[in-house]
């Protein structure tokens, strides 16, 4: 076997601690077939290109590059071998600079583990096989698990690429929490008016065709890969066809039983079929069937009877399961609130004048519960307003970081009380004020200069007591130190940290992309690559990953669709490297011990065959499963176990 | 009548079991007399050394060496039927591995002698004899085979033709061997394994197997197992993930976990190591996320109490055979 070893200088940086005379003595005589070549800056164009024809003219078998660390060139250097007609994989480097010249200070010692090192590497490279990089047809579609801010935002741009997108939505309602607010921070905006056109261009815009909108809708089986999912979800009954129904609400008319209504935290009512509230989109009622007397025993027909258009009501509509193909999944499946119970000295729950932020907002909202009016449970408004900042927030056992939006909002509470209640005061108990933001800082400075407006600091919340004072909660601050001090609020607000959506879990698994610490979904990089899971072609955007605002949420929108639009382009092959695990079929005894071992689920077992199978698409050639497996029925190409023992023996008889 | 090929079976360090699996023939011994004529065994046979040493070199057609070598004798029996043997088979996880003496291997000679014959609470030694290999005495000296520092294979001793796995070896694998001899198939390449499979022993066993994650171990007085599915699975340390196949699985078939005795599978050079790597990996970690490095420390201490015994679990057939041979002096 002819190896050609190419010992590159760096231009002095590594001869000045390795003397390349020994390191070819030493190969000389530990190796047959080894030619030895100095090159002064292998890096360079001309080194590469002198690489590149050197092999061309005497064709070795294997080639053992001495230069840098890989990390720098080595993909350069595959090049130039390719360029030389040579199976890129058929080369080895060895990094004599960084693990080398660079911190071994005796050039005798340097020059002697030099030697060591490359004539390992010569051993290894000895057994190295031609691997082929492998291309596969990929989907450029994507399935949107979520139609808030984020979701939508990464739809309609999905869609205005030409890509088909199945936009799926838990709820009745698409457009997430924004359109359930009155005006968002920080500019006040309307948050409905806001969000209306990008919901018309998903519904029936000129994009529209692109995107399949599948309400009250959930995932529940992914198969298949990157690029090449087949999910399944299940859509659960609406009752009213989304295509005949003109939104009328003679139904709801009809309607002869209700109960309180969960899109506005039970602070209304609502009917069996409704509206979750006015203006909410798709304008299609939803009935539920909890509350409906057809499905207590009861033959009702109402609903359907009141109907102008016929078959727009479908009492007879049934579950289905519908299979769809993606070459991506974005998740774009927000948050959750923290449960305020949690924290019992809040009086949340057992005090009629305790709100929360949300709650609190569906009463700022026109389309609220009120009309918009900020009146309390029982009907009269409040003459003052406490707001309790980082409820659960920044919380040992509860949630242990600062959820961002809180004391924004909170602040816009400020400005729409000082507008819809002249005169009434507003206490701001907080823990730590975080307003960033070139915009937001003016909704501080308005509320600093709100002379009804007081700002009072606790160390810990568990200081704060909110109790019933007859006329209205009263808030008793206990600092740990000094006077405690009683404050009578008409209503409080308690602004809860933003905490991972309830079924966060669950879906994670489904998708094989992890939570994070605080049961986020984890980030690819929380710097780098914050828009991809740790999953190929699960992309991450909006509250899913963090809390975050509704700007925040788009951009991250965007951001997602940019990464699956850049990585599946139509006509464009996916690329497979090589260097994945591989399963010796006869071998394997199907104990499945590797199949929970792989961090990107690249492992199934095929029932079948009775052994496991590694998918080169998603495996990432980690080494994980070869380590685990019992009795070395997984290999990994490119570090094999003969090829890690060579490399092994020959550094310990270099 | 043409002479019989002639047929030997030697125990160094062993216990009998080997030969009770050659007597587990049953009928088919018979089989064997009829076309061996089976010339050594002490077991079963009065011949003696003396009757083995007057034969000449390759006088045996073939001998199945059971046991560990433990002794000076042992190592001398082994070299001298290696020469009179045409072919020589390491017979049983003892010859194969070390098996069960070679777990002595975690201590050294002076260790055991002080165990076994001064420590022991059942033993009375006032004048603290221990074994000498040479003790004089007024008529003279006498001399016993000195005991080994180390427990060896047989193959550490001599050139091994065939290696027969297992504690002992399933009278039907061996019966196929003897058959196959019999009959003149191939055996193989030399140096290889003969009598058992090349997979692992969840390839013979017929439980339900799933992807894997364990929360703890359950030692087998701990639980009752379920019948269906994988013993591993429940949290018995089953060591049918990292042990050659060829019983068939006759462990967990009856609900014990497999201990390991047809020694590693093909291509695996410490049983042991495969073992404790591949129940590192299904081991679930994901509560010890983020945990202080005290609370970390506590709770690995907490899980590794469930395996009071590692080396006597996952080495308990291969110590003097792996990669760590023993305990490091």
């Amino acid at each position: 076997m002819k190896t050609a070893v190419y010992f590159c200088t760096c231009s002095g940086n590594v001869t000045e601690k390795i003397d390349p005379e020994h390191v070819r003595q030493r190969l000389g005589e530990l190796h047959e077939g080894v030619s030895f070549f100095e090159a002064g800056l292998l890096c360079s164009e001309e080194g590469r290109e002198s690489l590149a024809s050197d092999i061309a003219k005497n064709r070795p078998d294997r080639v053992v590059i001495a230069a840098c660390s890989p990390r720098e060139h080595e993909a350069e250097f595959m090049r130039a071998l390719a360029a030389g007609g040579m199976n890129p994989y058929l080369m080895h480097m060895v990094n004599i600079r960084e693990q080398v010249a660079w911190v071994t200070e005796d050039p005798a010692e340097a020059s002697a583990k030099a030697a060591r090192l490359i004539s390992a590497g010569v051993a290894r490279a000895a057994l190295h096989e031609p691997l082929e990089k492998r291309e596969l047809d990929v989907c450029p579609d994507a399935v949107v698990l979520g139609a808030g801010p984020a979701g939508l935002k990464a739809a309609l741009l999905l869609a205005g690429a030409g890509r088909k997108v199945t936009l799926v939505e838990k709820s009745p309602l698409i457009g997430g929490m924004p359109v359930r607010y009155e005006e968002l921070f920080p500019a006040l905006e309307c948050g409905p008016c806001m969000i209306e056109p990008l919901l018309g261009d998903v519904l029936h815009g000129e994009l529209a065709t692109n995107i399949e909108l599948l309400t009250l809708s959930e995932l529940t089986e992914v198969l298949g890969f990157y690029g090449n999912f087949s999910v399944k979800i299940k859509k659960r009954p609406r009752y009213a066809d989304t295509e005949k129904c003109i939104g009328c609400a003679e139904c709801v008319e009809a309607c002869p039983v209700s109960a309180g209504n969960q899109y506005n935290y039970g602070m209304d009512e609502r009917k069996a079929v409704y509206f979750p509230f006015p203006g909410a989109l798709p304008n299609v009622p939803v009935l539920d069937e909890a509350l409906c007397l057809r499905f207590s025993g009861g033959d009702c027909r109402l609903c359907a009877d009141a109907c102008p258009v016929p078959g727009a009501i479908d009492l007879d509509d049934r579950e289905e399961i519908v299979g769809r193909k993606a070459g991506a999944v974005i998740v774009a499946t927000g948050s959750g609130v923290y449960d305020c119970r949690g924290l019992p000295n809040l009086g949340y729950g057992e005090i009629a004048g305790v709100y929360t932020a949300p709650e609190f907002e569906r009463l700022l909202a026109a389309n609220g519960p009120t009309g918009g009016e900020i009146v309390g449970r029982d009907g009269r408004a409040p003459g003052s307003v406490a707001i309790i900042h980082c409820v659960g927030s920044m919380d040992k056992g509860h949630a242990d970081y600062c959820s961002g939006i809180c004391c924004r909002y909170a602040l816009k509470f400020n400005h729409m009380l000082e507008k819809k209640l002249p005169g009434a005061k507003v206490y701001h108990f907080f823990r730590e004020l975080a307003v960033p933001g070139k915009e937001d800082f003016a909704l501080l400075k308005h509320a600093r200069e709100n002379p009804e407006a007081l700002f009072i600091r606790y160390s810990d919340i568990r200081d704060l007591e909110i109790r019933d004072g007859g006329s209205g909660p009263s808030i008793i601050h206990r600092p740990g130190s000094g006077k405690s001090e009683t404050f009578a609020a008409g209503m409080v607000v308690l602004c809860p940290a933003v905490v991972p959506a309830a079924g966060a879990g669950a879906l994670a698994a489904m998708l094989d992309a992890p939570l994070d610490g605080f049961g986020f979904f984890e980030e690819l990089h929380g710097r780098l690559d914050s828009a991809k899971s740790k999953m190929n072609g699960v992309y991450l955007a909006g509250a899913c990953q963090a809390p975050m605002d509704i700007r925040e949420a788009m951009s991250r929108g965007a951001a997602a669709a940019g990464c699956a639009l850049s990585e599946l382009v139509p006509g464009r092959m996916l690329d497979v490297s090589p260097l994945h695990g591989v399963v010796d079929a006869e071998k394997c005894s199907g104990c499945r011990v590797c199949v929970a071992v792989c961090p990107y689920k690249a492992i199934s077992f095929d029932p079948e065959l009775g052994a496991a199978e590694i998918n080169p698409v998603l495996c990432r050639g980690c080494g994980t499963c070869a380590a685990a497996c019992p009795l070395e029925a997984i290999g990994a190409n490119h570090f094999t176990t003969g090829e890690i023992l060579a490399e092994m023996e020959g550094a310990l008889n270099g | 009548m043409a002479e019989k090929p002639k047929l030997g079976m030697y125990w160094a360090s062993s216990c009998g079991g080997c030969e009770i699996s050659l007597v587990n023939l049953d009928e088919k011994i018979l089989d064997i007399a009829a076309n061996f004529d089976f010339v050594f065994c002490p077991c079963l046979l009065d011949t003696k050394k003396a009757d083995i040493e007057a034969m000449p070199d390759g006088g045996l057609a073939l001998t199945f060496f059971n046991g560990a070598i433990r002794t000076a004798e042992n190592e001398e029996m082994a070299r001298l039927l290696r020469a009179k043997s045409q072919t020589l088979a390491a017979f049983g996880a003892c010859a194969c591995e070390g098996s069960i003496p070679g777990l002595a291997n975690l201590s050294g000679r002076e260790d055991l002698f002080k165990a076994v014959y001064l420590d022991n609470p059942s033993t009375q030694n006032q004048m603290k004899t221990i074994p000498q290999a040479f003790t004089g005495v007024p008529e003279g000296g006498l001399r016993i085979p000195e005991f080994c520092e180390r427990v060896k294979t047989l193959k550490d001793v001599v050139a091994v033709d065939y290696f027969l796995p297992g504690c002992p070896p399933e009278p039907s694998r061996v019966w196929s061997v003897v058959e196959a001899i019999i009959s003149g198939k191939p055996l193989g390449p030399k140096g290889g394994v003969i009598g058992a499979g090349d997979c692992a022993v969840c390839d013979e066993c017929p439980r339900t197997k799933k992807d894997k994650r364990l929360k703890r171990f359950f030692r087998t007085w701990e639980i009752v197992p379920d019948t269906e599915s994988c013993l591993l699975e429940q949290g018995l340390v089953c060591m049918g993930i990292a042990t050659r196949s060829g019983c068939g699985g006759l462990c967990p078939r009856v609900n014990m976990p497999c201990t390991g005795c047809y020694g590693p599978p093909a291509g695996v050079s410490d049983q042991g190591a495969k073992m404790v790597g591949a129940l590192g990996s299904i081991l679930d970690v994901e509560p010890l996320r983020g945990l202080s490095e005290e609370d970390l420390e506590r709770e690995i201490e907490g899980r590794r109490a469930f395996l009071p015994d590692p080396a006597g679990t996952f080495y308990k057939y291969s110590l003097p055979g792996s990669i760590l041979k023993g305990a490091r002096k």
